[in-house]
């Protein structure tokens, strides 16, 4: 604002337009003053003014008095404003920290009285020398101005900075204790922003009313930059990383390998020429190696070794009387789970299988009475239909494969710790069944009827592969009596421990596979 | 908290004068007005307090208190010596006055806000001591050479109390020539 004069005429035509702005800023300001007199300190010159409705033309005079000294008059000025006066009077060099009385009279009757001191209704010329500068760091601005021309009161003042976007209306407020500069944070990036600064005395020493704010000032904030230094140790970071990576993969790269894609096993090293030379054409590979195929032991090793399984079979007493062979036999299996669970069915004989379980746990009859197996061993259970609907029952797909898992749990069929029970065949010659206590899970399986069988494969991680002979074997297997999964009738009641021995016994004594 | 330890730092500043062997040294000068804000904030909280009791806080006798007001063609028409002597006797008669006070009938509250300002006054007088302002100096003749107001209220006093703070006891900290010797 320009420097202000103490000039007569102080409030004639040409320097009221530029005061009358003033005039009405404070009146603005001081509409929450309740009093009817409003003062305000300008320097060291107190204003006091009042508004009147301009429709009476008045006398009125305005006596101050400090200290309860003598009363003193001033001379009152008037200012015309859209519907009211404006009646103002000044006190030139009030004095401070004292008591002030003034009153307004009214054609000779007191109309407003009041009692204030001077030094807490200053009102500040705003800041000066506004400038707002870019930091260059991103979304900062360094806004700076100096304070109103005052003497004593330079360590009591506080501002208040409001910064806004460039045609926006929303703007934020910072207040400044004392410092005269201030860093602007938290802006974006590449946009102009518009500065404010007001001012006030701190309201220790001094009090009084916010300033006017200052003329806006202009400063645009820096580009974004992504700092250098930050995409060196990235990109650093990332070429460490990627090599690490790299020397992991290549030192485990087998492994990796065999995890991700593994290895289809196929029977091309047991049948030398058959898919290069024969294009898998096996009539001509078999007429080439003239029948050696059944020469040659066929083993199918894996990787692990071959686990046991005790094939567990009952003839039925009714309707058998000639032992069953008890042959144990060794199986090779792969030892994949997956493969394992791939290739079970689900059950549905377990709800016969159930009543045969009770039934014969109800028969005093049976020699093995519920002997509880080793709940680690999963058995494999054939039972066998009549030789006529063997074919049909036995081999067929449906034919549920059924398997008690205990630790493992891999299958959907899996129960934990179920014990072996004992089963019997209800009917039809060349049934096998066992005979042993059983506790089924839950969700036991419900035999279709006396045709069924089922396979309970011992030992965690063996996967049987049950492929259904085609019905022409069957028939040859049937007739000769043959079936591969003999076993002795009885189970004995007692615990099998797990060791890794094979025994294969014929006899009908009551011995079970020792593991 | 921060007013025990003004009061804690006065006190040892007073014990450093004493207990210093050979010459005294002159104390440090406290140029920085926060010491004297802090002050005058609890002048503030002091008279908030009384204005707002009026009836238990009158007492019949009036008090003698120094004149507050402050003309600056006046004031700075005035030496340092002079405004020192001025500045220097309204303490005094402040400190009489309100010690004055101690004696009577007082709710804790109030006690406790004129005990803070007699406690006040002493340390602004530390102060002006670390700024080698002039001490006071009674009248020589018995007369008063200053003058003085009356008051007649508990609530009139402080407020005497605190516009003489923030007035010619501030303004004399302000221009001490100690605080000013590099700039001028």
């Amino acid at each position: 604002m320009e420097s202000r004069g103490r000039v007569d005429g102080f409030y004639t035509l040409r320097s009221l337009r530029d005061r009358s702005r003033d005039r009405f800023h404070v009146a603005q300001l001081l509409q929450d003053e309740t009093e009817h007199i409003k003062c305000f300190v300008e320097g060291k010159d107190l204003t006091c003014f009042w508004e009147e409705r301009n429709n009476l033309h008045h006398q009125y005079t305005f006596t101050y008095s400090y200290e309860n000294k003598n009363k003193m008059a001033c001379a009152v000025s008037s200012l015309l404003a859209s519907n009211k006066t404006i009646f103002f009077c000044k006190l030139p060099k009030t004095p401070f920290f004292t008591t002030l009385d003034v009153q307004v009279l009214r054609d000779g009757r007191m109309l407003y009285t009041r009692s204030l001191n001077a030094e807490n209704f200053l009102f500040l010329d705003p800041p000066r020398n506004l400038t707002v500068m870019s930091s260059g760091k991103e979304g900062q601005l360094n806004v700076s101005w100096l304070p109103p021309p005052l003497k004593y009161m330079d360590d009591s003042m506080i501002y208040e900075v409001r910064y806004a976007v460039e045609g926006s209306n929303m703007g934020k407020v910072e207040v400044v204790k004392v410092s005269t500069m201030l860093v602007l944070l938290g802006l974006q990036s590449d946009t102009r922003y518009k500065v404010w600064v007001r001012v006030k005395p701190d309201g220790v020493a001094y009090k009084g009313y916010w300033s006017a704010w200052t003329e806006p000032v202009f400063g645009v904030t820096p580009p974004s930059d992504v700092d250098p230094l930050i995409v060196l140790l990235v990109l650093f970071i990332g070429l460490i990383l990627c090599l690490l990576s790299l020397t992991v993969i290549l030192s485990h790269h087998k492994f990796l390998l065999k995890k991700l894609w593994p290895d289809i096993p196929t029977p091309e090293h047991k049948f030398p020429g058959l898919f290069t030379v024969y294009k898998g054409d096996f009539k001509e590979w078999m007429s080439q190696n003239n029948g050696s195929m059944w020469g040659r032991s066929v083993h199918v090793y894996t990787e692990e070794l071959p686990s046991l399984l005790e094939v567990l079979s009952e003839v039925s007493r009714t309707s058998h009387d000639t032992s069953q062979r008890e042959e144990e036999e060794e199986k090779e299996s792969e030892s994949s789970d997956s493969g394992l669970t791939d290739r079970w069915r689900d059950p549905p004989h377990a709800h016969w299988l159930m009543e045969q379980l009770r039934a014969l746990q109800e028969n005093p009859e049976s020699r093995c009475q519920s002997s509880l197996l080793q709940s680690h061993d999963t058995y494999v259970t054939l039972n066998q239909g009549d030789n006529e609907q063997q074919v049909d029952d036995v081999f067929e797909e449906t034919l549920p494969l059924q398997t008690l898992f205990t630790t493992t749990g891999t299958s959907s069929l899996s129960t934990s710790h179920s014990d072996l029970g004992s089963l019997q065949q209800s009917s039809g010659s060349g049934r096998l069944s066992s005979q042993s206590s059983f506790e089924y899970p839950n969700h036991t399986w419900a035999p279709k009827g006396p045709g069924y069988a089922y396979m309970a494969v011992a030992d965690s991680g063996v996967s049987m592969d049950y492929r259904p002979m085609s019905s022409s074997r069957i028939a040859e297997l049937g007739r000769h009596r043959m079936y591969t999964n003999d076993y002795k009738n009885e189970i004995c009641p007692h615990k099998w421990p797990l060791s890794g021995q094979y025994i294969k016994s014929g006899s009908e004594s009551c011995t079970g596979p020792v593991w | 908290m921060s007013f025990f330890h003004l009061r804690l730092f006065a006190l040892l500043l007073m014990v450093l004068e004493w207990t210093r062997p050979g010459l005294s040294s002159p104390l440090r000068p406290i140029c920085d007005l926060r010491v004297l804000d802090h002050f005058i904030k609890e002048a503030w909280d002091a008279e908030a307090a009384m204005r707002a009791c009026k009836d238990a806080c009158s007492i019949a006798t009036n008090f003698t208190a120094p004149l507050t007001r402050v003309d600056f063609d006046v004031w700075e028409a005035m030496n340092i010596e002079e405004q020192a002597q001025e500045v220097q006797s309204g303490l005094h008669v402040l400190n009489e006055t309100i010690s004055s006070l101690q004696a009577s009938n007082q709710t804790d509250v109030l006690q406790s806000h004129i005990d803070a300002s007699i406690s006040n006054i002493a340390s602004i007088r530390q102060v002006l001591r670390s700024l080698s302002i002039p001490e006071y100096v009674p009248p020589a003749s018995g007369g008063e050479d200053k003058e003085m107001q009356n008051v007649s209220s508990i609530s009139e006093l402080f407020q005497v109390h605190i516009n003489f703070l923030r007035g010619k006891v501030r303004l004399l900290l302000a221009n001490a020539p100690v605080c000013h010797q590099g700039v001028s």
